[in-house]
Formats: structure tokens, C-alpha cells, sequence
């Protein structure tokens, strides 16, 4: 499958990357939402890993940016991040809309979890 | 400081600390998975770190930003070298690059040598863990230069404008709200915040400073002036 992985912090990308590659996936990783709408264009995922808190553009941003192209309408996406739920609350009705397909609460997920919830995202969309 | 002030630096360093646990706890989840042990030195580092922002933490508490350490002969370059030394694994594992540049041969100062390179120490981390965007090679330099008032050293980058970022998020734990949905990943301030009311107990305060064209957070310290009679 092929993953995109949006991960601001070097040494975390790095480490996820290796374990989602470690588990027979394809992984690009990019670190801000500019450059990961550039990798869409050029090859598009299958899922998408993303973190909210982004230099530049949010998560957030990065999430109506992305909707907006009817032709990734379809490609499921993961929050993966360090915002906790608590915090996301007053936006569900935000996210509804926007085709989020699982949160993942970055401090307790583990590798093993990412990795199955991944292997889960295309599956739960179908 | 008022309470909330107080409620809301604690959170900040909550908020800090979870970076480099996560990074430490996914680190050794992949060594278990996967058997690359090749960041456990780095993890070393990043617990480092994270104990010396809570130590830190911990004195600002307590001393609650009065000049209260007892300052002694330091040399800036052996702290700065020092600081470098810890910084450099974490720096790698990051994408950055980390230099030392002296403008020239220094006495000693007065300082709290411990004190003095945590601050430093949390500073530089502050810096290379808010880089702001791939694509950019990012370089964080430990510098000392002389100045009307003293010996200016502190931390550097060529970000324009990342230094008076975090200055600002330091400053910020002071009194103002603080942000839900912040822009840059584990770069609440609280480390800022934290090196700042080291260096206060010091008598020697952070501030916004350019050393060689680069923008930077610095302190300003007084050369010792027993030594330099002798």
C-alpha cells in the first residue's frame, strides 16, 4: 500500500516511516502540508497518515486543501497526532465532512497499532 | 507569579515533555520490531534533555526567578563546547547541522556553569526541534561575541525569524493565553521559558540577539574580574 506520511518532527517521521516500510508498505514521507499536496500530485497514496500541528498550514488546512481535488475525495485519511481528542471536540463537525477515517492519539498509539490501523484504512473505506 | 501563570507554565512543560518521550518510547519500540538499535545514543541525549528541562523547571519553581545562584569563574567556550557535545546526536537525528563559532580568546566569566549550559542546552533543543519545513538545510551555531556590556553568547540560526518565534512563545508563558492548535511541533516555549528563568537567577536574562548576520537568543555575562587581576 502505498502511504503517505505528513510528520513535522524529523526523528518521529523517521521512525514511522521505518516501521510502515518494516510492514510491507511503501512510505512517502513529507514534513509540511505543502510539499505533501506536491507528493499527491506526483504519486497518489492510498492512505494518508497526517499530523495537525504543521509549520506554515495546519492539519487542519491541509485536510480542506486536500478534499477540495474531487479526484481524492475517496483516499482515507489517519489523524495521527499529538492533539488530544479533549481538544478536537468543539471541530468534529468540522472533520465530519472531511473524510477523516480513524484518530489516533500520537502518545498512545503504538507502532504496532499505527501499522494496523493503516493496514485497516482501505478496507474500512471500501 | 499568579497561579494560572503558574498552571499554565506547568502545562507548557507537560506539553514539552511529551515530544522527546514519544520519540524515546517509539525509538524502542522500533529496536524490539525491527532490532535497529541505531538511535539508542540519541535516546540517551533526548532523556538528557528532558531531565534538564524538568530540573530546570524545578528551580525556576523554587526560586521563582530571583537572582539566587551563586555565580563563580566560568569559561564560556569549555560551556558552549560542552554544550555542542550534547546537542550534536540530536542535531544529526534531526537534519541540522550545529557549529561553534567564538569571535576570539575569552577570559572567564561569571556564572553557574550547571545552570548555564542547560540553558543552552535547552535553547539549542528548542531551536532544532522547531525547524519549520523540509528542503531547507537548517544551522543551529553556539557563538560568543564581545560587547559594550559584556560577553554576548547564546544560540543561533539561519531561520529568519525562528529565534523571535520561540522567544515570543517563551515570553508568552508569562501572561498571555496560550494557543490550542500551536504551528510548530513540540515548540510550545516551554523550554525557552525554562532556560530564561535559569539564566534570571543568574542576573543575566535572555534576550534577541545577532551574532555574525544570524539571529539568536543570548545572554549577556560579565567577564570575572578576580581572575583577570591575577
Amino acid at each position: 500500500m502505498n502511504v503517505l506520511l505528513i510528520e513535522p518532527d524529523y526523528m518521529l517521521g523517521t521512525i514511522y516511516k521505518e516501521a510502515l516500510e518494516h510492514a510491507g508498505h511503501t512510505v512517502t514521507w513529507r514534513q509540511n502540508a505543502q510539499s505533501a499536496v506536491h507528493a499527491t500530485d506526483t504519486s497518489t497514496p492510498d492512505v494518508i497518515v497526517l499530523e495537525l500541528q504543521l509549520p506554515r498550514h495546519s492539519g487542519v488546512e491541509f485536510l480542506y486543501e486536500f478534499r477540495s481535488y474531487p479526484e481524492w475525495q475517496e483516499i482515507p485519511i489517519i489523524l495521527h497526532t499529538l492533539v488530544p481528542e479533549q481538544a478536537l471536540q468543539d471541530r468534529q463537525k468540522q472533520f465530519e465532512p472531511l473524510g477523516v477515517t480513524q484518530y489516533l492519539y500520537k502518545p498512545m498509539t503504538s507502532l504496532q497499532q499505527l501499522v494496523r490501523a493503516v493496514n485497516e484504512a482501505v478496507p474500512l473505506l471500501a | 507569579m499568579q497561579t494560572s501563570a503558574d498552571e499554565r507554565l506547568l502545562r507548557a512543560v507537560a506539553e514539552q515533555l511529551k515530544l522527546p518521550l514519544l520519540q524515546i518510547a517509539r525509538a524502542a519500540e522500533l529496536a524490539t520490531t525491527t532490532g535497529n538499535t541505531a538511535q539508542l545514543e540519541t535516546m540517551s541525549y533526548i532523556a538528557d534533555t528532558a531531565l534538564r528541562l524538568i530540573d530546570g523547571f524545578l528551580l525556576s519553581a523554587e526560586y521563582g526567578g530571583q537572582e539566587s545562584l551563586t555565580l563563580v569563574p566560568v569559561s564560556i567556550s569549555s560551556v558552549l563546547q560542552d554544550t555542542a557535545h550534547k546537542l550534536m546526536p540530536l542535531a544529526r537525528q534531526n537534519n541540522c547541522d550545529i557549529e561553534i563559532n567564538l569571535s576570539g580568546k575569552y577570559g572567564p566569566v561569571m556564572a553557574h556553569q550547571e545552570s548555564l549550559e542547560s540553558a543552552f542546552t535547552l535553547l539549542g533543543y528548542s531551536l532544532i526541534e522547531a525547524r519549520p519545513a523540509e528542503g531547507h538545510r537548517h544551522e543551529v551555531i553556539l557563538g560568543a561575541h564581545r560587547s559594550a556590556s559584556g560577553l554576548v553568547a547564546g544560540v543561533f540560526d539561519n531561520q529568519p525569524g525562528l529565534s523571535t518565534d520561540m522567544f515570543r512563545r517563551g515570553r508568552a508563558l508569562y501572561g498571555t493565553a496560550r494557543q490550542t492548535l500551536p504551528t510548530v511541533s513540540g515548540a510550545n516555549g516551554a523550554g525557552v521559558f525554562v532556560a530564561d528563568s535559569l539564566l534570571k537567577a543568574m542576573a543575566a536574562p535572555l534576550h534577541l540577539a545577532r551574532h555574525n548576520k544570524l539571529a539568536g537568543l543570548a545572554v549577556t555575562l560579565h567577564p570575572s574580574n578576580q581572575l583577570q587581576l591575577v
